[in-house]
């Protein structure tokens, strides 16, 4: 005995009837804390004890539903508020979609309330080599015999008093158990030695990880990302005989949806005629694509006057100038398909349909920056 | 019988006169729609009921479950509402030329359901009803008789037969209430389809037998007739329709939420229809009734034990398996919800006739299965 003070007294009982009928007598005598060791659960034992109701139901359910509140909000402030996307045509506060992750966060919220709340809060843990593991008892209590101890709660403990209380309610058995030695946990001997060691376990890890990376780059079957076994678009590859990687369509044949126009010049292709109706929808989409491909350039008037003269050298094309608004519509169409100067070919980005879009919106610019007084007149009659 | 029962049967047999002549009413003046809507509404509610009773009964023999013993008379009872069923069912097939239109001629035309137009036939549908009805039928004369007939031999024999046949019973239950809700229910819009919808209905059986099996022990245990059926027992009643309010909902929702996700126009008809108008209004308050108020009502440890607490939920689940076969169902019709004269017939009638039928069948046999060897054991369950 370290201290002389006694932490309990453990009785032990050759059968679980003799253990819970020996609970109501000791424990009116009020001596300390009841506990019971037994091999195994025992029916109805919590209720003998007057063990209060574990506070770790009502923690998992605020914890569970402050776990889909916090989903729910996070979910709703980064579609809805923060970054709204439409994605599959759904609203961006659609609540449906969320409701998979708020039922995770709230699993996720409860079970670690439930492990982390049983272990730290109420097992109070850490808290190495309960003095029951300790005892003599230990092995019997593990086996076949049921112990009950009268635990300290205080000065006022007297050992005496509580072996003769569970010695008359029928122990076979006594044994008293000595306070633990308990110094204070957290020294400063132990957080240094806890966080030298894990400062050696980094370094350790890095130099590792340093050495493994410089000595052996990658090996097969690893290998870096860049390095894939595929065709490269514009590079040599000796899959081919002819070493190129990108390959000729099939003689004859034409991708879909690009007919070819069958114009071979600028000049030839003023015969062509646009085939969308100048209509409010067709000018929308028309003015939302050279918003996106041409004011840069062109300026939003389509004036030549763009936000990046300064920056860039070429001089692009004042679509307002007189030979622009006399050019017939193919021939606009022709450098928005094939490009002119410095401009690029905007085919592979447009489709036909989108580059007569443009052209219409172009002409309704023409139009509206040269307006007659006829031109006001009719804009006024609508 | 005392002579509050005998007042009670008296009212209740008064309901189901009153019932009876509103559904005559409704067959000649309600037109043929919302009469045979309404039939096969009290068809599949008896049927869920009477079938999840039975499904308890087999699921306590196929894990050997002990602590269900003296509790498992009621069930087996409450299954023998699948009796009444039957006729109920075939008579229902009336509802085929009316409310089906895979039975009608022009669904050859309907490029759909010309590809389906055998397995939607009337004779089919009739021939598959009637099968099934054989098997749950045969499942009730192995389990419930034999368990009836135990009282007097007192012959554990029986334990291991119903031990043996529960895994048969299974399989059974799973046609009988696959076939169930894909023939009666998904075959009103035969081009909607949704693989789970089995599961679903089964959920929602579960819970209705569970429901009445809960109000059932309740009512016996108010009249001392289950001597030694504690809290305990209560309990687990009690945990099995919190688990499954969870279950119905999952269910229900992960069914609604991939068809709302891939938002084709043949599955998102079903939910469209569902989600405007009056029946929105419906979806949520089932949503209410059927999960978040049972849900919230039996969290804690405490009140799935407290029989008052279990009694009102067991009545609210009740209500809300009836709606949610409402819910099933009547979108067909057009115009909204409709609740009114014959619907009220229809539940009088119905609900007056099952409470009868219940009744009467809880008299039957001993109120525990005495000459079950594990009744001891089941009396002495702790948690």
């Amino acid at each position: 005995m370290s201290s002389g003070k006694s932490f309990a007294v453990l009785g032990l009982f050759d059968t679980p009837d003799a253990l819970m009928g020996a609970i109501p007598q000791v424990g009116a005598k009020k001596l300390g804390a009841l506990e019971a060791y037994t091999p195994y659960p025992l029916h109805g034992i919590d209720d003998a004890l007057e063990r209060r109701r574990s506070p770790l139901g009502g923690m998992v359910l605020v914890m569970g539903i402050l776990g889909a509140i916090t989903a729910f909000g996070f979910e709703y402030w980064i579609s809805a508020i923060d970054y709204p996307i439409v994605t599959g045509g759904k609203a961006p506060s659609s609540w449906e979609a969320f409701v998979p992750i708020m039922f995770e966060v709230t699993v996720l919220f409860a079970t670690f309330t439930a492990g982390l709340g049983m272990l730290l809060l109420l097992n109070k843990l850490p808290f190495f080599g309960h003095p029951v593991l300790s005892s003599d008892a230990i092995k019997a209590i593990t086996r076949d015999r049921f112990a009950l101890a009268i635990e300290s709660e205080g000065e006022g403990f007297d050992t005496e008093a509580a072996k003769a209380a569970l010695l008359a309610a029928g122990a076979t058995q006594i044994e008293v158990l000595p306070e633990p030695d308990r110094g204070p946990f957290l020294t400063s001997d132990y957080i240094l030695r806890v966080a030298g060691g894990i400062f050696a376990a980094c370094v350790v890890a890095g130099l590792a990880m340093y050495g493994a990376v410089k000595l052996f780059p990658v090996l097969p079957p690893m290998s870096h990302m860049e390095d894939q076994p595929r065709l490269n678009a514009q590079k040599a590859d000796p899959f081919f005989k002819d070493g190129f990687g990108m390959r000729m369509p099939v003689a004859g044949t034409v991708a879909r949806g690009y007919l070819p126009l069958g114009v071979a010049s600028q000049d030839e292709a003023a015969s062509l005629v646009n085939p969308l109706p100048s209509s409010p929808q067709v000018l929308a989409a028309g003015k939302k694509i050279f918003h996106n491909r041409c004011e840069l350039c062109h300026g939003a008037l389509g004036n030549g006057v763009p936000t990046l003269t300064a920056a860039y050298g070429a001089k692009p094309a004042n679509l307002q100038a007189q030979q622009f608004r006399d050019y017939p519509d193919g021939k606009i169409f022709w450098v928005i398909t094939m490009g002119k100067n410095a401009m690029p070919s905007h085919a592979a980005d447009l489709t036909e349909t989108q580059r007569w879009e443009v052209v219409h919106y172009v002409r309704a610019l023409q139009r509206a920056q040269n307006a007659t007084d006829e031109d006001v007149k009719e804009a006024g009659a609508r | 019988m005392s002579q509050q029962n005998r007042s009670t049967t008296n009212l209740l047999r008064g309901t189901l006169a009153i019932g009876a002549v509103g559904v005559v009413a409704a067959f000649l003046k309600a037109g043929p729609e919302r009469f045979w809507a309404n039939w096969l509404l009290w068809f599949v509610l008896l049927f869920t009921v009477g079938v999840g009773s039975l499904f308890i009964v087999a699921l306590e023999h196929l894990v050997n479950a002990k602590w269900s013993v003296p509790i498992r008379r009621i069930p087996e009872r409450i299954a023998t509402l699948l009796i009444p069923v039957v006729p109920i069912g075939l008579l229902a097939i009336g509802a085929l030329p009316v409310l089906f239109p895979g039975t009608r001629p022009e669904a050859l035309h309907n490029k759909i359901l010309a590809g389906k137009a055998f397995w939607l036939s009337l004779p089919f549908v009739s021939v598959r009803t009637v099968i099934v009805l054989a098997l749950l039928i045969l499942g009730l004369v192995v389990l419930v008789g034999g368990s009836l007939k135990q009282d007097q031999t007192k012959d554990p024999a029986f334990n291991i037969r119903a031990r043996k046949f529960a895994p048969a019973f299974m399989a059974i239950f799973a046609l009988a209430i696959t076939l169930v809700a894909f023939d009666w229910i998904s075959g009103l819009t035969p081009e909607w389809y949704s693989d789970i919808f089995g599961v679903y209905l089964f959920a929602g059986a579960f819970l209705g037998g569970l429901a009445a099996t809960s109000l059932a022990v309740l009512h016996l245990k108010d009249q001392d007739r289950l001597e030694g059926v504690r809290k305990d027992h209560l309990y687990n009643l009690g945990g099995f329709l919190f688990a499954f309010t969870v279950f119905w909902s999952y269910i229900g929702f992960a069914q609604y939420m991939l068809m709302w996700y891939a938002n084709l126009p043949d599955e998102v008809i079903y939910f469209q229809t569902r989600l405007t108008g009056g029946w929105h209004v419906v979806t949520v308050m089932l949503a209410f009734l059927h999960f978040v108020m049972p849900f919230f009502a039996l969290v804690t440890r405490d009140a799935k034990g407290d029989g008052s607490r279990l009694r009102r939920v067991a009545y609210l689940m009740l209500a809300a398996h009836i709606l949610d076969i409402y819910w099933l169902i009547f979108p067909i019709l057009p115009g909204g919800p409709h609740f009114s004269w014959p619907e009220a017939s229809f539940a009088l009638l119905f609900l007056s006739g099952a409470i009868l039928w219940v009744r009467g069948a809880l008299q039957k046999g001993e109120d525990m299965p005495v000459g079950d060897p594990f009744l001891k054991e089941g009396l002495e369950f702790r948690l």
